[in-house]
């Protein structure tokens, strides 16, 4: 997840067709998901998103046709705990399409999406060595809700990486209480 | 595994350690701990499965499947017999054994709910819509919810979607699914989004779109509200069906003037606006103008339209949208394209698109923005020009090359040099004027790396463009005067970009591209596996690593990069039948053809044919010695040579061919045609390859079980002779092989960075082709010899030995093609001769089927030379084989031709060895380069000579 976006009051330049993602832009996704930090999951992966939260998943697609970028989310937890939220999975926009506000308009809809399925909150992890994307979501108004040790597992002998849980609350917390920072991190099998 | 139940049952507790070592991967553990088990409770059937389960997974098919059944046999009504049965199904690819499975669990608990969905759930997999039709309504009616009952209509749409017969889905599975639709609105039965998405889908199918639109405008229609815009785009969509121009028209004004960047609704607004010009639209003197208000039907009120929008744009004080500014170049465009004048109005193109790159020329999607229109300039120059004038430049520099000072500066002047290549300006500049030009890219490039000291590994440099763009020119220059330093020179530069740049994908797929063109196939295993490129990825671009991989002779890698694209294909079907089930239970219903048609283009994709015909042809080709028989071979990999399973005429093309970035002009980027030439040489090599493969297959089929020795004992017997297969195989290779000379003579030329030439051009010129038609042809006749009787032989006999020596002289014909030097250094200048490698591995593939029909032979003449002896003995009237004089001299002939090809490897072996020892007296160069290479983080040094492996020939295993 990186989207290089330093400033963000000028960043509204996006003149995009916004659409469901389908299956057939697995096939024209190569010049978004050949960036190191963009992962290519497995088919099961994208069919289960687009099965069970088709409508998280965007797709932005540029005059000239190219993809230019992409959210995938979905909501989850329990409305009785208050912790029901919509979570980004992944987000990524091609570089040739970078500095365009793009990120910030497929996170707005996602938060659109979330606000009308009443969510508390929205969250996404990214990697602490990530700065332009960690600044860039504190742009959008999100903050460190919690650290999660070695939640990225490295390859290559490197070793893994912490994740930031970042947050935002939405109008539903009205006390914005899902979003009260912990004061000590989390291990991966302790988050949910 | 799933989950168990909270009620501890004591079969739970017993069979838990099981489960656990299957879990963990620890079969063998959970055999014998089965066993054990099974010793104490003879009917803990779940016991059995589970053993089962744990043979599976140890490679035990058979027995696997024997234990299983016994326990199917039984029908077993418990949970964990049929989850474990149902999970060893799936893995063993038979889902449709769990159909019978649960059939049988309902038909012994009718009332079970869970059983039923299983059961539906079963059908799904298998695709059993009729079924899945009766057993949503089986499950409604035992537990009234209306997923079950939308369950059963869904599978009416998709026997509709799948009945060939399209008249019988429109007169019978879509009215009905209506009716079952329509009742539940009658009866206020309707709850979900999932539900109300389901009839219109069901109405748009059935061309009802008026009644679609009723539905998404009416009340059921405000259930539509996951997806952002649901109901304008379904409604967007279905006035354009209807072509309802005035509604499409008042609809995408409104929508742009809530958003005016959504790049669709101007092209919907556009199209409406022509048409209702071209029908004489008027509107209505009094009241609205349409369900969706005000229209904009007159090129004046487009117009209008437009620059409010961009008015509105220009009074902002933050930076404008883009939409607005592009939507102008798009109606002038289309204004001209209608011979209207008022396209003047809007302005002078060159002039528009001049303010629009003030205003955004310092975005990368500049270029991609504005080369949609350039078709719109008329002086080229002058636009150049008038942009770079704008650019903020130094003094010129030494060199003469003015530099930008920040990032913004850099950005616009590369999007000038962008701009000036898709105006075809680089192409028209002569060799002189292209070096200048490199140099200035390159001057640029390195100057502007000092922006981006601070960039993390994973980011890309701001300058890496020009990089691009100067290794374009490089091609260019080498494609123009055939001069090959300037491919080396191409290398050196990526080789450098991808040292300060190294997660560049661009410049590793230019780098591979180059590298195989020049025949070095070794650094692109690495420059590949770093671009971390992953399951459907292999569809899109695996041809990269596909097309050369063996043609240079790496049969190793080119035997693993088929089988990586493999896994995936095979995993697919698997894969994509579980989420078809996910949708059914999320209700997303529109996903279910959509899965279903996905599957299928993987399941017909060029790539998943080309590279299972590949890897089994690189099995018999490396399986090509004496000590493996061909049957073995040919069994083992499941290949049917009487089947042609290929879908040729309903291929689908997943290749990626733009995944290289270009910004050539439009009229040297890769046009429809060339894509669907592409397509046709690639058809046309895969039948050759495929047809090859199965000729080879059928000499297996032919040797086992053992055909009749001859004709007089297939009387005696009254066996009858296999059908003959050869012969038709090998008319179809002679046809492909003329289609494809044919093919050729179009002299069809692709793109340099869209898809390579396929195989086919050199594959006839070698020779090879038609050596490998010789070998079974010789097969056809030593067939004929076979079945006919010996007294009537002395025809075909010739013919045999007539084949004998032409197969020897095509060899040699083949193998004087490999002969020169694969890379010439002459005054420091490198040649490439790519083509002399490929000659070699052709004519080792020709050396290998050459094998496989003398072994056929071989297995033939030998039984035959021993009834004659036989007959001799019996004193019989002696009838003359020159068949056997002829085979003998034909291997000798081998032999010695095999002999002298090693020779030829080793000579080329020396020649480089000798080459890469000369480069090191190189030494000052070569150690200052290695030290500032290790500065910046090991990499290999940058020249081309000293890629390690960049000559590399065949691996010396694949010769031996």
């Amino acid at each position: 997840m990186r989207v290089p976006l330093p400033f963000l009051h000028e960043c509204t330049v996006k003149m995009t067709t916004l659409r469901a993602f389908t299956c057939d832009d697995l096939f024209k996704f190569n010049n978004i998901n050949l960036d190191p930090l963009t992962e290519t999951y497995g088919i099961p992966f994208y069919l289960q998103y687009l099965a069970h939260w088709p409508e998280y998943f965007i797709v932005a697609e540029a005059p000239g046709g190219e993809l230019m970028g992409y959210i995938m989310g979905k909501a989850e937890g329990s409305v009785a705990r208050e912790e029901w939220h919509g979570h980004v999975t992944a987000l990524s926009v091609a570089p040739e399409f970078r500095r365009l506000g793009l990120a910030a308009k497929l996170m707005e809809l996602l938060e659109e999406i979330s606000e009308r399925k009443g969510g508390f909150f929205v969250d996404l992890f990214v990697r602490v060595s990530n700065q332009v994307a960690v600044n860039m979501y504190k742009q959008l108004g999100y903050s460190v809700y919690r650290t999660v040790i070695e939640y990225y597992s490295a390859s290559n002998g490197e070793p893994d990486e912490d994740a930031y849980d970042m947050r935002k609350a939405l109008s539903r917390d009205t006390e914005k209480k899902s979003i009260i920072p912990l004061p000590h991190p989390v291990r991966p099998e302790d988050i949910e | 595994m799933a989950a168990r139940g909270h009620v501890q049952d004591p079969n739970d507790r017993r069979l838990r350690p099981i489960y656990d070592y299957l879990d963990n991967g620890n079969n063998k553990m959970a055999i014998q701990q089965a066993d054990k088990l099974l010793k104490k409770h003879k009917d803990l059937h779940c016991a059995k499965v589970l053993k089962a389960i744990g043979l599976q997974r140890t490679g035990k098919q058979d027995e696997a499947f024997a234990l299983a059944q016994e326990v199917a046999t039984l029908e077993p009504t418990d949970d964990n017999s049929l989850q474990a049965l149902t999970i060893l199904y799936r893995e063993m690819h038979r889902p449709e054994l769990v159909t019978k499975l649960y059939e049988a669990a309902v038909r012994k608990v009718p009332s079970s709910e869970e059983y039923h969905s299983h059961l539906f759930m079963a059908y799904a997999r298998v695709g059993e819509y009729k079924k899945m039709q009766q057993a949503g309504m089986t499950l409604y009616k035992i537990v009234p919810k209306n997923p079950y009952y939308f369950w059963s209509v869904m599978s009416l749409v998709m026997q509709a979607i799948s009945a060939q017969d399209k008249k019988l889905s429109q007169t019978m599975f879509l009215p009905l699914a209506e009716r079952m639709v329509e009742k539940m609105v009658k009866e206020e039965k309707i709850e979900a989004e999932a539900e109300v998405q389901l009839y219109y889908m069901i109405l748009e199918r059935l061309g009802k779109y008026v009644e679609a639109l009723e539905v998404v405008r009416g009340q059921l229609g405000e259930k539509l509200t996951s997806e952002l815009q649901s109901r304008e785009n379904k409604c967007m969509s279905l006035y354009k069906q209807l072509e309802r121009w005035p509604e499409c028209n008042a609809l995408s004004c409104k929508l742009l003037l809530k958003n005016p960047d959504d790049w669709q609704f101007y092209m919907s607004y556009f199209d409406s606006l022509f048409h209702l010009i071209d029908q004489g639209w008027e509107p209505p003197s009094e009241g609205e103008h349409c369900s969706e208000g005000e229209v904009r039907s007159s090129v004046a009120q487009a117009i209008a339209f437009v620059e409010e929008r961009l008015a509105v744009e220009e009074a902002k004080e933050t930076r404008p949208l883009r939409g607005p500014f592009l939507a102008r170049l798009e109606l002038i465009r289309r204004l001209r394209a209608r011979g209207c004048p008022e396209e003047q109005e809007l302005g002078e193109p060159l002039e528009l698109m001049f303010q629009y790159f003030i205003k955004f020329g310092d975005k990368p999607c500049c270029i991609s923005d504005l080369k949609i229109y350039l078709d719109l300039l008329t002086t080229d120059h002058h636009f150049i020009n008038r942009l770079m004038e704008t650019v903020p430049l130094s003094e010129p520099q030494d060199d003469g090359v003015a530099l930008p000072g920040d990032t913004r500066a850099l950005q616009r002047h590369l999007c000038v040099a962008q701009l000036s290549r898709a105006l075809g300006l680089h192409h028209a500049l002569d060799t002189t004027g292209k070096l200048d030009l490199i140099r200035q890219l390159k001057s640029h490039y390195r100057h502007g790396l000092q922006f981006g000291k601070s960039c993390l590994k994973t980011e890309l440099q701001f300058s890496d463009m020009y990089c691009l763009l100067a290794s374009h020119v490089y091609i260019d220059l080498w494609a123009e005067t055939g001069d090959e330093t300037m491919l080396w020179q191409c290398l050196g530069l990526l080789e450098e970009g991808l040292s300060h740049s190294s997660s560049n994908a661009q410049f590793k797929l230019l780098l591979i591209l180059l590298f195989c063109r020049m025949g070095a196939f070794e650094p692109v295993v690495d420059l590949y596996s770093s671009l971390d490129a992953k399951h459907v990825q292999h569809d899109t671009i695996g041809f990269l690593l596909t097309r050369y991989a063996e043609s240079l002779g790496q049969f190793a890698a080119a035997s693993q990069s088929c089988n990586f694209s493999l896994r995936f294909f095979h995993s697919n079907q698997k894969d994509t039948s579980e989420y078809i089930i996910q949708a059914y239970k999320y209700g997303a219903f529109e996903k279910i053809p959509e899965f279903i048609a996905f599957r299928s283009r993987l399941n017909r994709s060029l790539h998943f044919a080309q590279v299972r015909t590949e890897r089994m042809l690189l099995d018999l080709f490396l399986e090509a010695d004496l000590s493996s028989s061909l049957e073995d071979n040919v069994k083992s990999m499941g290949l049917c040579p009487e089947e042609d399973d290929i879908p040729w005429t309903d291929m689908r093309d997943n290749r990626d061919l733009t995944v290289l970035t270009s910004w050539d002009p439009a009229d040297r980027q890769l046009s429809e045609e060339q894509r669907s030439f592409s397509l046709q040489e690639e058809l046309l090599w895969l039948k050759v390859r495929f047809l090859t493969l199965r000729l080879v297959g059928t000499l297996a089929v032919l040797s086992h079980p053992p055909t009749p020795r001859n004709a007089e004992k297939a009387a005696e017997n009254g066996v009858v002779a296999k059908p003959d297969i050869l012969r038709p195989l090998l008319d179809q290779l002679n046809t492909t092989l003329q289609n494809g000379a044919q093919f050729l003579e179009r002299g069809v030329q692709y793109p340099f960075l869209g898809p390579s030439p396929t195989r086919l051009a050199h594959a006839l010129a070698s020779g090879s082709c038609h050596c490998q038609v010789l070998a079974f042809q010789l097969a056809a006749y030593v067939q004929e010899l076979d079945a006919a009787a010996l007294e009537e032989t002395t025809e075909v006999q010739t013919q045999i030995s007539n084949s004998f020596k032409s197969l020897l002289i095509q060899l040699k014909e083949i193998l004087n093609k490999c002969k020169g030097d694969l890379l010439e250094v002459k005054e420091g200048q490198c040649k490439t001769q790519p083509t002399l490698l490929e000659n070699l591995v052709f004519f080792v593939e020709t050396v290998c089927v050459v094998h496989w029909v003398s072994c056929f032979c071989a297995g033939v003449l030998r039984p035959l030379k021993a009834s004659l002896q036989k007959r001799k003995k019996k004193k019989k009237e002696p009838i003359s084989m020159v068949v056997f004089s002829g085979f003998q001299e034909f291997t000798a002939g081998l032999q010695s031709l095999f002999s002298e090809v090693l020779d030829h490897i080793k000579g080329q072996e020396t020649s480089l060895t000798a080459l890469k020892l000369g480069e090191l007296t190189l030494e000052e160069w070569t150690v200052s380069h290695l030290a500032a290479y290790k500065q910046r983080g090991g990499r290999e040094p940058l020249s081309p000579m000293s890629r390690d492996g960049l000559f590399m020939c065949l691996d010396q295993q694949d010769w031996e």
